[in-house]
């Protein structure tokens, strides 16, 4: 494929494919990235979504050249070396077994490629802090207090109110067929509606109590496993108000189908309102529930409560991951 | 082993003091209905399959747990266990390990009968067992495939069901776990036991009992693998994922035994072709001149022998939670159910490259023929299968990126997960550089292999989606995964199994398959895999997880498009059916020698081919696809001069 | 033998023809010996890594707890029989190498003979195990690893009985002819046959010393 010139010595097959390809690509990135581009899933409510969404659209740019390199080279070799075509020439097949300088330039380009996509997604991933996905108990990439959040989640001193730059933990808990939710800084009241608050980071605490599920919050740019027995922690940061549907996406069992719900994006104010409101309303349940832990074991009195990684129901060990502040 | 021996003592005359020069035939291997073959080992199947039941309820009777639970786990290993061994057994693939004890090397094993029971039987014939391969994965095939229309037609609508949730999630777990068990074997089963030792000029396998119970073994798991529906089903889908697997009832068994039993035959398989590759290659066959379809086995050869023993030992582990109540899996008891994770991926994503390179062989094998010109950059697609085979070990954690285990490892994995498009890339390059300037004839294997180029290329570009991590949040455990992986494995694998099939079935049969028929199926086949499979991309971008029995209404439309699209698919391989039963019964066309003449050494020899396969075991002279190149050697010396003439047709 | 359907037709072979397949045939076994190591190795090495895996996550500090163990006179055992079969199988190819079958077939023997005493206390612990098997990570790992040696074991005391007996054959079938010396094919087959035999079982003695540090001695 360098540049070689058939038996004619005149037709540069490899330039006329290219300009081809060129000029195809320009368009098709273009056409892309006006018309598609911007209503690619997962959206912008947050931060992280608005982020995936970038990193999906570069990638697609990037790979939309590669499709139409290879079908065109594809459709343009079939249309040229068909044997309809070349019935009555002499030629038949060219004999050459490799030519040296296509495969160096081949392995050059994939390699940077290559190369600077694994780069680019490491600093997707890094600067999003874990763009949204499942960290486990010792996320590696948090955002700056969410660490320190999580701590004081736990101890019963978190707090959030309108305003505030501090992360909120949301705990998520996945079970056979349905996930509730926890609000830690509120008293640890357990709903089934997920409300959180715009313009904040989240801190989503995920676990289960059965089998795993994964908390999939399509709009939010959020999906982490929940694996009974370990917090699962995934940030995202909120910005407007909104909606979005939140979906089991690992296999659960029977009616895996059928486990999902939505939630909402509300202003600040309106979503402690909300908070304050529920807490309230149901402060006889939270004083029945287990003390708010980020595992949950079930055992012949129910589900027990448990810290990470010491999750013994019958021990009282209080850390909380080996990498956290005390 | 044992052959060689033979024929040597032929060649020198009768070794003095051998006894079995006149050893007469046990009863078992006489032609006829009381000999060793199918039936027997249905019976003794089932009689196995009775006492193991009878056993496993002896041996755990006194158990509460077993008593209160009306489950017993323990009977339902053991009854399929002994099942698969009365199988064996009655097949005749016991009878030499048995005599071994003795110090027989097993000479006079060999099955006596030539005629057509021998495809019913233990055959050491690598021609037969392949034959039988082709059989098995079709009828393999044919389950799986009205399991996924099955599934499609729940899908047509969210609201309307036509099965349960549960009915729905068996037929779903049992769709996946066959069609990758299926998917593991079907080119290395029948092509490659069929073809290998005639593309490397070697008259046998090296280890034809090893083969012959490949398998064996392989229809033994197809039928434990099924016997999950009886018992109930398991409700995991194939990746078995623990603690749901701890949960669900004793259709698991039949899938962790399954596992382990199809492990097996995996890895029997993968260590007889390795070793004939290296062994038996013909005199003057240096590794540069291997053909590539070899190449490719080699290197899946590789990965099944060294990824299915880490399948093997977690189906194990799982038994071993399901019977004696061991706790791998069980978080709650000092076990953990990320180790089946990390065991079943560190199998499974090997896996799907023993699933892919085969397709790349036959690829790199064809092109050549229907281009008239050499493979291009041969060196290349052998070193990019080898490096595909070395990477595969180590990506499997980019199937958890989102499980919360190791964030810190994730750039590491993104990493090597791109890094294996490197080699991936090499076949395109091969294959690219193969149609440049070359004179392509249309004929329907190229179609094929042509269509797998197309295909399979979504299918990377999509993996290349799936390995970055934040598009992966979005993309992962969605309809986007099972759109990905089945442009990879039924746009590559399949087609190229289609492909292989259409050019060599005129070898194997000795028939020609039916052009006009073979054109409908290809076309069929081709636009709606793709009308089938691409609007998935959109569905999983657009929210639809994996493995649901219901969706959201906005998404009907593109659903009931795919089903549509499944069912003219699903259609097509009835195409496929016809067109066999077409050209090999209805109306044969008997085959010309050289169909497609092709340089290949498995066309250079008679059809039908004889057990020896060459007359003289031929001397390579030059590298292969030497095709349009004036003055070319030719490939082989057969040191023959009746070598068989590759005009006249001759009947199978 | 001589009903064989190889038998029919096969055209006579040249004698290259036949040394190139003998040659081919032993390689195989050389091959095929050393695969079935690898193989052997991803096996145990499943193993090896699901007890790290286990011990290191600790889940419900249920790794091991009261670090109990199974029967350490029993391990000590089982394991000092490995290795002696281990050696007996090296030091029985060596014998055989230097020219003495007498000395191998008693080694062999010997071997078998350990290999299933081995194999029957392996699973007689099964029944004097001081832990349920789901009672701790590391029991129940435990008991995966007296799954797998019997599985060694097994192979361990087919492989060396099956040569051996072989052996006895040929010497007795080839009447005047020693399998350690004669060039016969079948005879070269066999000496093949030991050296991947005893290669395996001294692998499986390495491996077994590790694993017997495992779960005994750790």
């Amino acid at each position: 494929m360098a540049n070689q010139t058939n038996t004619t010595g005149t037709v540069h097959h490899l330039r006329r494919m290219a300009t081809v390809w060129v000029i195809l690509s320009v368009i098709g990135d273009i056409l892309f990235s006006i018309f598609v581009a911007p209503h690619v899933p997962p959206g912008r409510l947050t931060e992280t979504a608005a982020k995936d969404q970038t990193d999906f659209n570069i990638l697609f740019e990037m790979a939309l050249p590669v499709l139409f390199g290879v079908w065109i080279y594809l459709a343009y070799a079939l249309y040229v070396w068909g044997d309809k075509r070349n019935k009555n020439a002499a030629f038949s097949g060219e004999a050459a077994r490799t030519n040296m300088k296509t495969q160096v330039w081949w392995m050059v380009i994939t390699s940077v490629t290559v190369l600077f996509l694994a780069g680019f997604g490491t600093w997707a991933l890094v600067v999003d802090h874990g763009s949204g996905g499942g960290q486990g108990p010792n996320p590696a990439f948090a955002p700056a207090g969410g660490l320190k959040a999580e701590t004081a989640a736990l101890l019963g001193k978190a707090t959030w109110s309108p305003g505030s730059t501090n992360v909120l933990p949301v705990q998520v808990i996945g079970q056979q067929w349905k996930f509730t939710y926890r609000y830690p800084t509120f008293g640890g009241f357990e709903s089934s509606q997920l409300i959180l608050p715009a313009n904040t980071t989240i801190a989503f605490n995920v676990t289960s109590l059965d089998v795993i599920h994964s908390f999939w919050a399509y709009e939010l740019g959020v999906k982490a496993d929940a694996n009974p027995q370990v917090n699962d922690v995934a940030f995202t940061t909120t910005k407007n108000p909104g909606s979005f549907m939140v979906r089991c996406s690992e296999l659960c069992g029977i009616w895996h189908g059928s486990m999902f719900n939505s939630g909402q994006v509300e202003s600040q104010t309106a979503f402690e309102n909300w908070a304050t409101t529920t807490e309230a309303a149901n402060a006889a349940n939270t004083a029945l529930l287990p003390a708010f832990a980020w595992t949950y074991v079930p055992d012949a009195n129910g589900a027990d409560g448990g810290y990470y990684p010491t999750n013994d129901p019958y021990s009282t060990v209080e850390t909380y991951g080996s990498k956290q502040p005390s | 082993m044992t052959i060689s021996d033979e024929r040597s003592s032929e060649v020198t005359g009768p070794v003095s003091g051998h006894p079995h020069e006149t050893r007469k035939l046990s009863w078992t291997q006489r032609p006829g209905l009381l000999s060793q073959n199918l039936l027997t080992a249905i019976v003794l199947g089932v009689i196995g399959y009775l006492i193991g039941h009878w056993f496993g309820n002896y041996l755990s009777s006194g158990y509460d747990y077993i008593s209160n639970s009306g489950q017993n786990s323990i009977a339902n290993t053991l009854a399929l266990a002994f099942g698969v061994v009365g199988w064996l057994g009655g097949i005749g693939a016991l009878n030499y390990p048995f005599a071994k004890l003795f110090g027989v090397d097993g000479l006079e094993e060999e099955s006596p009968v030539d005629n057509w029971t021998k495809y019913f039987r233990y055959s050491l014939d690598h021609k037969v067992v392949g034959l039988q391969y082709v059989v098995g994965v079709l009828l393999f095939m044919f389950t799986g495939g009205l399991l996924a229309m099955a599934i499609r037609t729940e899908l047509l609508n969210p609201t309307t069901h036509y099965f349960s949730p549960d009915t729905y999630i068996k037929i779903v777990s049992e769709h996946g776990t066959i069609m990758m068990m299926m998917a593991t074997s079907i080119i290395v089963g029948p092509l490659g036991n069929y073809f290998v030792p005639l593309m490397i000029g070697s008259r046998r396998m090296a280890f034809p009992r090893i083969e012959a119970l490949s398998f064996w073994i392989f229809t033994a798991g197809y039928m434990v693998i099924f016997s999950a529906l009886p018992y109930g089903g398991f409700p995991t889908g194939w990746t078995g994922y623990a603690p749901l697997q701890t949960q669900s009832g004793p259709g698991m068994v039949s899938y962790l035994l399954g596992f382990a039993v199809i492990g097996t035959g995996m890895i029997l398989a993968g260590f007889n072709q390795a070793v004939t590759i290296i062994n038996y290659r013909a005199p003057g066959m240096t590794w540069s001149r291997v053909p590539v379809f070899v190449w490719s086995i080699l290197a899946t050869a590789a990965l099944l022998t060294l990824a299915t023993p880490v399948l093997f030992a977690g189906g194990l582990f799982g038994l071993l939670d399901k019977t004696v109540q061991t706790a791998f899996y069980v978080n709650e008891h000092g076990g953990n159910a990320y180790l089946w994770q990390n065991l079943f991926w560190f199998f499974g994503h090997p896996e799907v490259y023993i699933m892919a390179l085969p397709g790349f062989g036959i690829a790199g094998e064809l092109l050549p023929v229907f281009c008239r010109r050499p493979l291009f950059a041969y060196k290349i697609s052998s070193a990019g299968m080898i490096g595909v085979a070395l990477l595969s070990f180590f990506v499997w954690q980019h199937h958890l990126f989102q499980s919360g285990i190791n964030p810190d490892m994730r750039p590491l994995f993104m990493l090597t997960t791109e890094l294996i498009s490197i080699p991936t890339g090499f076949i395109y390059l091969v294959g690219m550089g193969t149609l440049y300037r070359a004179k392509i004839r249309f004929e329907l294997p190229m179609l094929f292999v042509l269509a797998l180029f197309f295909n399979f290329l979504i299918g990377g570009v999509t993996g290349v989606f799936l390995s970055d991590v934040p598009v992966n949040v979005t993309v992962h455990g969605g309809f986007f995964v099972l759109s990905h992986f089945h442009y990879t494995i039924m746009g590559g694998l399949l087609f190229a199994f289609m492909a292989g099939l259409y050019f060599w079935l005129p070898k194997m049969t000795g028939r020609m398959m039916n052009k006009k028929i073979g054109k409908v199926h290809f076309w069929l086949m081709f636009v709606f895999f793709n009308l089938t499979f691409f609007p998935m991309f959109i569905i999983g971008l657009l929210g639809q997880p994996r493995r649901v029995f219901t969706y959201a209404t906005n998404l009907q439309g593109l659903n009931d498009f795919s089903s549509i699209s499944a069912y003219i698919l699903g259609f097509s391989f009835l195409v496929f059916f016809y067109n066999l039963v077409y050209s090999l019964w209805l109306k044969p066309e008997i085959a010309p020698a050289n169909p497609w003449e092709s340089l290949g050494l498995e066309w250079q020899t008679a059809t039908p081919i004889p057990s020896y396969n060459f007359e003289r075991i031929p001397v390579i002279m030059t590298e292969p696809y030497r095709y349009s190149e004036e003055g070319a050697p030719t490939y082989a010396d057969f040191g023959t001069k009746d070598a068989p003439d590759s005009s006249t047709p001759t009947k199978a | 033998m001589s009903n064989s359907v190889i038998q029919s037709g096969t055209p006579s072979q040249s004698p290259e023809e036949r040394e190139y397949e003998m040659r081919a045939l032993i390689s195989s076994i050389w091959t095929g010996g050393r695969l079935f190591i690898g193989i052997y190795t991803f096996m145990l090495a499943s193993l090896v890594f699901s007890y790290f895996y286990l011990r290191s996550s600790n889940s419900g500090q249920l790794w091991r707890p009261d670090h109990v163990t199974a029967p350490r006179g029993f391990g000590f055992a089982i394991f000092g029989l490995t290795l002696v079969t281990g050696l007996l199988a090296y030091v029985g190819r060596k014998r055989l190498v230097k020219g003495s079958f007498m000395d191998f077939s008693v080694a062999a023997w010997f071997g078998v003979g350990t290999s299933l005493i081995a194999l029957v206390l392996q699973i007689v612990e099964l029944s004097h195990l001081s832990f349920w098997p789901g009672s701790s990570g590391y029991a129940s790992t435990f008991i995966g690893f007296s799954v797998m040696n019997i599985m060694s074991l097994v192979i361990s005391t087919y492989w060396l009985e099956t040569t051996v007996a072989r052996g006895m054959r040929i010497r007795k079938e080839l009447s005047g002819e020693n399998p350690e010396f004669t060039s016969h094919p079948r005879a070269r087959a066999f000496r093949a046959d030991v050296a991947a035999m005893s290669y395996f079982l001294v692998f499986l003695t390495l491996a077994g010393a590790l694993l017997f540090a495992m779960f005994y001695l750790m």
